[in-house]
Formats: structure tokens, sequence, C-alpha cells
């Protein structure tokens, strides 16, 4: 991916950068300092997933899969203000506060940005390193943010007339097109020509977001929404760099100076630098680690629309990273992100036999985006993870067969019940023909006193995932 | 066109059953109080190649029962691990040959039953208690190899199992397994906190291959520690000894000696406990894999050692020969463990002869 320098503005920021890393190397000589990106689209479960991880790291749970902690080598881990004052904190405690609740939910959506910082003390598992120093620590810098901001990174890639083209085409074609209806007929009276006015690109704005709102909100789960801003603002709300929307460009001549296409093709520009630059350059430029989290059973319920929009969304998301095998030069100029992991999450909304054909499934999902970053250097694994564990896998009979079933609580209702909740395809065809939405998968509550026991959040496979993230830093 | 037919057929739609007939997959926790209606589901869960397991179950609980047809059956099973087919007619002659001379012996001791009894009674009932406690002590002593050939059996079943499962995404036949391991291992109060923990670290969610992974981190590995501990020991007690010997005889001695106990000591620890037929036999299959405990190891290590050896063997010829003996030693060791290891090693946790070799490489500074 040639992206990489020539998307950031110039040569300023990566001199920026430089410092930062060369700062960053000083600090790593005393203690290892490792970046973890969760990223994933809305509704993945970053949050969660973030707070199960550091729950369990606090509170010294049985971890199975991760070698520090097998060995006997994990001492503890607490929470450390971060260095970098600029950014919100992430607000453990509250999202905690609500899965252990006396009546547990799932935290709210997330609107900013907010990062925290965990470090981690242990033994050094090797002779020399322990002759050097006998107890070692590792900070674990985690940054949580709207999902739907991730799918900005790619408009650094492309110029406005081409986005535009794209986001027309994509608007026109079903599912879409009812969605996008008053916005196509307002675009239909304009022109990129025209003589600009404010009023005209406020009303195209505001059409725009509310096709995109439509898109986020639709039955089938669109997840393809861009720019990332005009859904959820953070702190841009009713700002004039969010007053643009695509506007379909003349191929060959330049639009005139002072006609609408020439603002909006500024105000995307503008948008790209200093929101979508400084977005990337601030949180994801110096990633070490990459967790990249995939809904696929929400993909699954959302049927064949869904699912192909949530595998673009995902390749596209995926672009701007860079990724490669680490040594001291790239550690210098920027890190690259040498471990990436895709998991398909809220896995326990699936009988436990039913796991490791999801995994497969999203193995395949993700197949080009996994050879691309292989083709880069870097490890890619797949697994199938759930941050907190809401049902438990019960066998039943239904008329002489034997059926894997889950026992928990749905959203919205208090019994606890047995459901079988359907199986993973496991062959090419994902959508079996002839079948009205095959795929209904529930959403469960939190289980009842997560934590109680003081040992951590029950989950699926976090320690694996942890250890593929980080067990050679904890080595 | 059948095809999709099928397909369809096949297919059940997302649906909620009555939560009453719901069965929880047997965790490692349940596994303790076991309820009825528990038992009744794993046993219909049964699949061909499980019945292993459950043939193994029952074999234990016949030899912990002193009846006599099980001890018959245990005898016949011993007799065939001597007539191993193979070299068949030689297997023939030695059987052969051995019940000719016990049956001598029976009517030597007979005869001089007889002739005791004839000359005093008192003398006769001296001998007849001598003749009752070498029958007896020696039927006890079969007994027990039985038994602990069983173990040692028990360990290969347990171990292809496992290695049968480390391979398989399924679910629900590993938590028989640990059952079955737990039954091996019930009674040895150091690894209860290895249990627990184990009960605590396994899930439903987990499947086959994880468990085994899951038993083998939590489990194992504690005992791998303590295994590798003694093979260092005896790895450096022969170099050691070697070094300093007078003699090639000495020597001799002092290695196979050396080498029998930590073998035993190794087969101990995982709960083997082989008497001396058992060592002998063990032994004899340790030599034969003896190329095992290198498989992990690359080719420069080995170049290592031959240079390891030659170096030392400049310094002196002794020093140069206890070298070699105590990574002989280490080797026989790192098999021991793996022949007596109820699951087989995963990649990562294979047992290095790097830091048994490092070791030995200081032994020329201990001794001069």
């Amino acid at each position: 991916m040639t992206v990489r320098w020539s998307s950031l503005s110039g040569l300023a920021e990566a001199g920026l950068r430089m410092f930062d890393q060369v700062g960053g190397l000083l600090d790593s000589s005393l203690d290892s300092t490792i970046r973890l990106g969760v990223t994933g689209l809305r509704r993945s479960g970053k949050t969660v997933f973030i707070t199960s991880l550091v729950e369990n790291l606090l509170k010294d749970a049985p971890l199975p899969f991760l070698d520090v902690v097998v060995d006997n080598r994990f001492q503890a881990a607490r929470l450390v203000p971060h260095p970098d004052l600029s950014i919100p904190r992430f607000d453990f405690e509250r999202h905690l506060a609500t899965l252990t609740d006396a009546e547990p939910r799932w935290p709210e959506e997330t609107r900013g940005v907010s990062q925290i910082r965990v470090a981690i003390r242990y033994l050094p598992g090797s002779t020399v390193r322990r002759a050097v120093a006998p107890l070692a620590t590792l900070n674990l810098d985690i940054v949580d943010y709207p999902g739907e901001w991730l799918l900005d990174l790619p408009l650094l890639t492309v110029g406005f007339a081409e986005w535009s083209r794209r986001t027309l085409d994509l608007a026109r074609r079903s599912p879409r097109a009812e969605l996008a209806g008053p916005w196509l007929e307002w675009l239909n009276n304009v022109s990129a020509m025209s003589p600009a006015g404010e009023e005209e690109a406020k009303t195209g704005a505001r059409l725009y977001t509310d096709y995109l709102l439509a898109c986020r909100r639709s039955s089938f789960t669109l997840s393809l929404v861009q720019p990332g801003r005009f859904v959820e603002p953070g702190d841009l709300k009713g700002a004039p760099l969010l007053t643009f929307c695509p506007i379909p460009m003349p191929i060959d001549v330049p639009v005139p100076r002072g006609s609408l296409g020439e603002l909006m093709q500024e105000r995307f520009e503008a948008y790209k630098t200093s929101v979508v630059g400084n977005f990337f350059v601030k949180h994801f430029s110096r990633l070490d680690r990459q967790i990249v989290l995939v809904d696929v059973l929400g993909a699954l319920n959302a049927g064949p629309a869904g699912m192909s929009d949530m595998q673009a969304a995902l390749a596209a998301s995926l672009e701007g990273f860079r990724h490669g095998r680490q040594n001291w030069l790239s550690r210098m100029f920027g890190s690259r992100v040498d471990r990436v992991l895709f998991a398909a999450t809220k896995v326990d909304h699936i009988a436990s036999n039913q796991h490791n054909n999801l995994r497969t499934l999203l193995d395949r999902l993700v197949s080009d985006a996994r050879r691309n970053i292989r083709f880069e250097g870097a490890t890619v694994e797949t697994m199938a993870i759930a941050a907190v564990k809401c049902t438990e896998t019960v066998v039943t009979e239904h008329q002489g067969r034997k059926l894997w079933c889950i026992q928990g609580r749905p959203v919205g209702r208090d019994a606890p019940t047995v459901l079988f909740p359907g199986e993973i395809p496991d062959g090419l065809e994902i959508f079996p023909s002839g079948v009205e939405k095959p795929y209904n998968f529930l959403d469960f509550r939190p289980p009842p006193g997560v934590g109680r026991d003081g040992r951590g959040a029950p989950n699926i496979r976090i320690d694996q995932a942890l250890n593929f993230l980080l067990g050679d830093y904890l080595a | 066109m059948t095809d999709s037919l099928r397909e369809t057929s096949m297919w059940l739609p997302p649906m909620e059953l009555d939560p009453g007939c719901a069965a929880r997959i047997v965790g490692e926790s349940a596994a303790a109080t076991v309820a009825p209606a528990v038992v009744s589901s794993a046993a219909d869960r049964v699949s061909p190649e499980s019945a292993g397991s459950v043939a193994a179950r029952s074999s234990t609980a016949e030899s912990s029962s002193p009846d006599v047809a099980g001890r018959l059956r245990g005898a016949l099973s011993w007799a065939s691990v001597i007539l191993k087919p193979g070299h068949g007619v030689m297997k023939l002659m030695l059987a052969a040959l051995g019940a000719l001379l016990l049956v001598a012996l029976g009517f030597d001791a007979a005869d001089l039953l007889q002739r005791s009894f004839a000359s005093s009674a008192a003398l006769g009932m001296v001998v007849l208690v001598l003749v009752a406690m070498v029958t007896g002590t020696a039927l006890k002593v079969a007994l027990d190899e039985i038994v602990n050939l069983r173990r040692i059996k028990h360990i290969e079943r347990l171990r292809a199992e496992a290695d049968r499962l480390a391979h398989s995404v399924g679910h629900g036949e590993a938590s028989a397994f640990v059952e079955d391991l737990l039954r091996f291992y019930g009674g040895r109060s150091d690894l209860v906190v290895s249990f627990q923990a184990l009960n605590k670290s396994v899930s439903d969610a987990h499947n086959n291959q994880e468990v085994i992974q899951v038993v083998e981190r939590q489990v194992l590995t504690a005992i791998d520690q303590r295994a590798y501990r003694l093979v260092l020991n005896g790895a450096r007690d022969t170099a050691v000894a070697t070094a300093l010997s007078p003699s090639a005889a000495i020597d001799l001695a002092i290695v196979f000696w050396r080498n029998t106990k930590m073998v035993r000591e190794i087969a101990e620890l995982y709960g083997a406990r082989p008497g001396p037929i058992g060592s002998i036999s063990l032994i004899r299959r340790l030599i034969a894999n003896l190329a095992v405990a290198g498989v992990a190891e690359g080719a420069h290590h080995v170049a290592v050692d031959a240079l390891g050896g030659s170096l030392a063997a400049a310094v002196s010829a002794r020093l140069g020969q206890g070298v070699i003996n105590g990574l002989l030693t280490a080797r026989l060791g790192v098999t021991a463990m793996h022949l007596c290891r109820p699951v087989g090693f995963s990649p990562d946790h294979q047992p290095s002869l790097k830091r048994i070799r490092s070791e030995l490489m200081s032994v020329s500074k201990q001794v001069l």
C-alpha cells in the first residue's frame, strides 16, 4: 500500500511523528510500551472487549492460554495515567459498572475518542532479561473510538471526484436506493458548475446525513457509511467542515471558481486533512498490534446485502494501516503493525460446537485482507471470541435430533431461556437458497453477577487473543 | 434440485426449546457431582472412538476389586506382553521353557517337602512355611507387576486418546478424557492444586483441542518441570561420576545404576510406578526411542554435543567421557519423559536439552 507517506499531509507531520518515535524509543528502553489497536466497525463490541480485557488483567483472572499467567510470572496489573493528557480517559469504571450492575446492561455507544493505559508487571522469562531487570513492566495502551470513524481512513487515499462517483454508484443500487431518495432527488436539481451557496451546501449535507443515518438504522445494518463524522460528529457537531456531500463532478473540465463543486471539494479536502488525517496520525499511525473485531453474526442476520456491505467496509478500513515486520529502523520511522488478529465477536450467541464454523467463516470473509497483510510480512490469525460470556451451551432433544443450544437471558426479557440459535454454514453457500431470513441470532443480556467472584469477567478466548497479541512482549 | 431440497430439510430454523430437558455439557466442575441423568446422556454419547476409554474405566474398576477372573485376565494380558508377536517361535520357546521350569520347581518343592516331613515334622513345618513364603511373595511381586504394567498401558491409552483429541475441533469428548486422567492421578496430593486450576480454567466453550492444551498447561507443565530437574540431576551425577571414577567397570556400573534410578523416578513422577520387569521393558523401549529426544533440536545442537565432548576430551579423556555419558543420560531422561507422559508434548512445550547441555559443560569446572 503506497498510501502511507503520500497521504499523510506533508513533511511536518512526518517530522512530528519521528520526534514522537525518538521519545518513545528512549521510553521503551526503560519500560516497554505496546499500542494495541482495537479496530472494528460500529456495534462490533470494541468497548465491551476493552472493558473485559482490562478487567481480566486487573483482576488476575484465570487466563489459561496466556503464557505469562500459566508460567506464574504474572505479578499484577493496574491502571496508570496516560502521559498524553489531551485525550479523555476510557471510562473503564463506568462501563464496568453498567456490566456488573444488579440489572446488567451493555455499555452505551461510544461517542468520542478515549484511551487507557494498563501497566502489567511480570517476571521476565529469559534469564538474561531477569538479570537486567528482575521485574519488568509492560504498558498496554488501548484506544476506544466510535466505529463509524474507522471508515474515514480510506478517504485519505481518494480525491473528491472519485469518492463522489463511488458513493453515488453505491447509493443508486439496492438496497440503498430506497433510502437515498430525497438526497438523490436534490442532486438532480443542482449542478457542480452552478455558483456556490451556503444554504445549498447545508441542505445537501443535511439530506446526505439523513441518508447515512437511514443506512445505519436499516434492517440490513449497512456498514459502509462515509464520512463517519456525519453520523457520529463527536466534537465537530455543526462545524462548517461537515457541510458537504458527494456531488457528480464533471470528468474532463475543471470546476469553475466559486462553484458549488469547488466548495464541496474544498471542504472534503479540509475534512480529510484536519479531521481524518489528524485522527489517523494521533491514534493509528503508531500501532504495534491490531485486533479487528468483526460482528459476523450481525452480518449473517442482515442477509447477503448486509454481509457484502460489511465485507467491503472492512476491506476499506484496513487499507490505511502499515503492516509488516518490526525492526529497529521501522521503530524509528513510525511503527508497523506486525500482528493482526481477526476476531469474530459475540461467539457466545451460538452453541460451542459452532465456534469453529464461525471461525472458518470469518477466515473466508477476510481472506483478501488476510493475504494482503501476510504479504506485507505481518502475522495474521483468526479466532472466535466473546468478551463477556452471557450464555451456557446445553444439549437438548428435539424431534429425535440432538440439538446444541444456548441458555441465557435475551435482551428485553427477564427469564432465562434455552434457544437453538441455528447453525453456522460450513460450506461455501452462506445463505441457503429458498429460505427467507435464515438467521436470527438474538442478543443476550450480560449474565448477572459478572465479576462478583473477583476473578474477572467470564469470557471466551480472550486469553488466546491476548497471548497472540501480547505474548511475545511478556516473554 | 435434490441437493437443495436436502439442504432445506436438514436446515432447522432458530427456535426456543423447553429448558426442562436441556442437559449441560459435562463441565469439569460438574464431573465431581455427576448427576445420574448426566451419566446416562454421557453414555448415550459414547462413540466408537471413546469406547476405549469406557473400557479403560471398567478395567481399572476390576483391577481395584480383587476377583479371580480379573486377576486371571490380568495375568493373561501380562503373558501377552511377554508373548509379543514378532519373534513368535522364540517367544513360544521361552514361554514353554518358563512353564517347564515352573513345573520342575513345583515338583522339586513337593519332593523337598515330602523328604523333610519324612525326616521330622518340625523340619517339614519350617520348609512348608518357607515354601509358602516364597510362593506368596512371588505371587505378590507378580501381581504388583501386573498392576504396574496396567498403569503403563493406561498411560499409553491416555496418550493415544489425547493425541486424537488434540487434533479434533469437536466438543464434549475431552471431558471424559479429563475424568480418566483425574482417576489415573487420583490420590496424588501434589496435583490437587493443578487439577483445581484446571477445573477453573475449562469452560463449556472450549473444544477438545483447547481442553487438551489447558490440561497440558495447567497440570503437566508442573510435572514436566520436576521431571526436567530429575534429568538434570541424573545427567550431572553421571557426568561427574564418570569423570572421577578410576576404572571403566565402575563407570559402567554407576551409569547403569544411575540411569535406571532416574528413569524409575521420572516414571513414578508421571504416575507409572514400574516394577523390576516394567523398568526393564521401559528401558528397552527407551533405548529403542532414544532418537525422540533429539527431534526438537537442530543439527547444530548435535554438532555442539560432539564438539563439546571432544573439547572436554582435549582437556582430559575422562572428562570427555563424562560429558558424553551425561548427555546420553539426559537423552535417556528426556525420552523417558516422552514415553511416560499421558499427553504427548505439544510443539511449544518440548523439553529441550539446551539447559542440560550448558550445565554439563560446566562439569569440567566442577571437577577440576
